[in-house]
C-alpha cells in the first residue's frame, strides 16, 4: 500500500541544513497498523507528512497505491483523496458546521449529491458517536469532540490509508481515552494506518509494527512486544526508559 | 464591597455623561459664537428646494389656433385648439393655470396653460451620484483588490511583482494626482469618458489598499487549514473559495468596511474633473443660493448618513458572520 525507499527530506534554515528525514525506507501493507514513535524533532511528523505530499521531499521514492509522489507527471491531489490524515490541531473547519465539514469535501472533491454527502456524514458521526452534535460549529466542541469529527471527515473521502499526526497530544487527559477509542476501532475493522503518538499504551496494544525514530533516521523497527521488551538499539532503550 | 464597587461606577458614570454633556454643549456656544462674530446671516429656509422643488412647465400652442372646447376635470382642465391647418391638439393643464377661455383665438407660441409637479434638486441628483459612483469603484476595487491580494502571496514571481509594484505605485502617490493622470492623460489616449475615468481612478486607487487587506486576511488564516483541505484532496483554488477566503473575509469586514467609506469620501475628488457629485453640486448650490455654510454643513451630513448606512450594513454582517464563533 505504502512504500517508501531512501526518503530523503533537508529544511534549510539560517545557513545550516537539517536532514529532517534521513533515508528512511519502509513499506506499510494493507491492513497494517504502523505506530511511528521516537523524541521531538525526530522527524516523525515530516515523514508523515511526505506521505501525502504536505512536504516535498528532497530525494527517494514514495509509491502510495502505485501512485509515485516522486514522479512529475503523479496528481498529487488524487494520492490525496485516497490517504485521509488527522492532525494534532484537528484543523476543522471553523466557519461550517460539523456535519458541512464533512460534507464539504465530498462534494467538491469526489462529486457527490448532497443528500449522498450529508447521508455518509451522519453515519460516520455515529460511528465516532457524536451524531447529536452535527449542526454544531468546532468551536463549540470539546477537543475530544473535534478530533473525533476531523477523523469523521476523512474517513468519509473513503481513503485506502489512514494518516495520524500526534492525533491526542493537544487534548486534555480526559478526551485521550475517546479519539483511541475510535482510532482502535478502526484499526480492528482493517484500515491502514500510519500513526505518530507518544501513546505508547496505544502502540503497544494496537500496532502491528512499531518505527522507532531519532534524528531523521529509522533506528529500528519491529513488532510491539520486540520493540518495547526487547530494544536493539541503544537509542531506542534510551527513548523507552525516559517514556516508559 | 461589591456593592461599593457598583455604585462607584455609577457615579463615574454620571460624572462622564455630564462631562461629555458639557464639552458639547461648549463646542456649540463656541461655533454660535465664532458665527455670530462675522455677521453671518443663516438662511436655513434655502436649502430644502435644493432636494426637491415645484417646477412649472407651460404648454403652449404650436400655431395659431382657437380655442375648440375647455373640459373642466376637477384639479387639471383639458383643452382642445384647432389648428389653422385643420388638425386638433389636446392639452391637460392645472385648471388654477389655466391661461385661455373658450373660443379664444391664439397665436403660435402662446401659452395655455401651466402644469407643475416635483423635481429633484442637484443635491439629490449629486449625492445619487457619488453613490453610484463609490458603489461601481467599490466593486471594481474589490475586484482588483482580490486579484493583487492574491497575486501577492503567489509563488509566481512575475505575478508577485506586478502586484507589488501596484500597489507601491497606488499608494505612493495622492490620488488627486491620480485622477488627473487618469483623465487627462490615459482618458485623453483611450478617449474615456469623464465618468469611466473617475471609476477607474477611484477603483485603481482602493484596489491597491484593499489588496493588501485580503493579502493580511489569507495570510492570518492559519497553515492547518489549507493543508487540511489539501489533505482531502482540494486543489489549491478549491481551498481558498471553500476554507480560505471565507474566513479571511468574515476577519477582513472591518477594515475593509473602513476602506469602502474612505472610497465614499475620496469621491469627492472626482469633482475636479467636472464630474457633478454631491461636492460639485454643493458648489453650485452656493453659487445660487449664497448660503455657503448652510450648504457645506448639508453636504456634510449627506455623506455622513451615506457612510453610517454603510457601517450599519457591515455591523449586521458581521454579526450575521460571528454565529460560528
Amino acid at each position: 500500500m505504502i512504500d517508501a525507499r531512501n526518503v530523503v527530506k533537508t529544511f534549510h534554515g539560517r545557513g545550516q541544513v537539517v536532514r529532517a528525514v534521513d533515508d528512511v525506507t519502509t513499506a506499510v501493507t494493507k491492513g497494517e497498523v504502523v505506530v511511528i514513535i521516537g523524541p521531538s524533532g525526530s522527524g516523525k511528523s515530516t515523514f508523515l507528512r511526505c506521505l501525502n505530499g504536505l512536504e516535498t521531499f528532497d530525494s527517494g521514492h514514495i509509491v502510495i497505491d502505485g501512485m509515485d509522489l516522486a514522479a512529475k507527471k503523479t496528481d498529487i491531489n488524487l494520492v490525496r483523496r485516497e490517504v485521509g490524515m488527522v492532525f494534532q490541531q484537528f484543523n476543522l473547519f471553523p466557519h461550517k458546521t460539523v456535519l458541512e465539514n464533512i460534507t464539504l469535501a465530498q462534494q467538491v472533491v469526489r462529486g457527490r449529491k448532497p443528500a449522498e454527502a450529508e447521508e455518509t456524514a451522519r453515519k460516520l458521526l455515529k460511528k465516532v458517536g457524536i451524531a447529536e452534535k452535527e449542526a454544531e460549529y468546532p468551536a463549540r466542541l470539546s477537543g475530544g469532540q473535534q478530533q473525533r469529527v476531523a477523523i469523521a471527515r476523512a474517513l468519509a473521502m473513503n481513503p485506502k490509508v489512514m494518516l495520524f499526526d500526534e492525533p491526542t497530544s493537544a487534548l486534555d487527559p480526559e478526551m485521550v481515552g475517546e479519539v483511541l477509542d475510535v482510532m482502535k476501532q478502526l484499526a480492528r475493522e482493517g484500515m491502514t494506518m500510519v500513526v505518530v503518538t507518544h501513546e505508547m499504551g496505544f502502540a503497544r496494544e494496537v500496532a502491528d509494527r512499531v518505527l522507532f525514530m531519532d534524528a531523521g533516521k529509522l533506528v529500528e523497527e519491529g513488532i510491539p512486544s520486540e520493540i518495547f521488551s526487547n530494544p536493539k538499539e541503544e537509542r531506542t532503550k534510551i527513548f523507552l526508559n525516559q517514556v516508559l | 464591597m461589591r456593592k461599593d464597587i457598583i455604585l462607584n461606577t455609577g457615579n463615574t458614570q454620571i460624572y462622564s455623561k455630564l462631562l461629555l454633556a458639557a464639552i458639547l454643549i461648549l463646542a456649540t456656544a463656541g461655533m454660535w459664537g465664532a458665527t455670530a462674530r462675522v455677521d453671518y446671516t443663516w438662511r436655513w429656509e434655502r436649502v430644502p428646494q435644493y432636494f426637491l422643488y415645484k417646477g412649472e412647465e407651460a404648454h403652449k400652442a404650436a400655431q395659431d389656433a382657437k380655442v375648440a372646447r375647455i373640459q373642466p376635470q376637477g384639479k387639471s382642465t383639458a383643452v382642445t385648439l384647432d389648428y389653422d391647418d385643420g388638425t386638433q391638439e389636446q392639452f391637460v393643464v392645472d385648471t388654477d393655470a389655466l391661461k385661455v377661455t373658450q373660443g379664444e383665438t391664439l397665436f403660435g407660441g402662446d401659452t395655455v396653460g401651466f402644469t407643475s409637479s416635483w423635481h429633484v434638486g442637484p443635491l439629490i441628483k449629486g449625492l445619487w451620484v457619488t453613490f453610484w459612483l463609490s458603489g461601481l469603484s467599490g466593486i471594481l476595487g474589490l475586484a482588483l483588490g482580490l486579484v493583487t491580494g492574491l497575486c501577492r502571496i503567489s509563488k509566481n514571481y512575475t505575478l508577485r511583482g506586478l502586484a507589488s509594484l501596484y500597489v507601491e505605485l497606488i499608494r505612493g502617490t495622492p490620488l488627486l494626482v491620480q485622477i488627473f493622470i487618469f483623465y487627462f492623460f490615459i482618458g485623453t489616449v483611450l478617449n474615456l469618458d469623464r465618468m469611466v475615468a473617475g471609476v477607474g481612478a477611484l477603483g485603481i486607487f482602493a484596489g491597491a489598499y484593499i489588496a493588501e487587506i485580503i493579502r493580511a486576511g489569507i495570510q492570518s488564516i492559519p497553515r492547518g487549514q489549507m493543508e487540511a483541505a489539501r489533505s482531502l484532496g482540494m486543489t489549491v483554488p478549491q481551498a481558498m473559495r471553500h476554507i480560505i477566503l471565507p474566513q479571511a473575509f468574515k476577519r477582513t469586514l472591518p477594515p475593509l468596511a473602513g476602506q469602502f467609506i474612505s472610497l465614499i469620501k475620496d469621491s469627492s475628488l472626482v469633482s475636479v474633473i467636472a464630474i457633478t457629485d454631491l461636492t460639485k453640486s454643493g458648489r453650485e448650490v452656493i453659487t445660487s443660493s449664497f448660503a455657503t455654510f448652510e450648504v457645506w454643513f448639508t453636504v456634510a451630513a449627506l455623506y455622513l448618513i451615506v457612510t453610517s448606512l454603510l457601517s450599519q450594513v457591515v455591523f449586521w454582517m458581521e454579526r450575521r458572520l460571528s454565529v460560528s464563533d
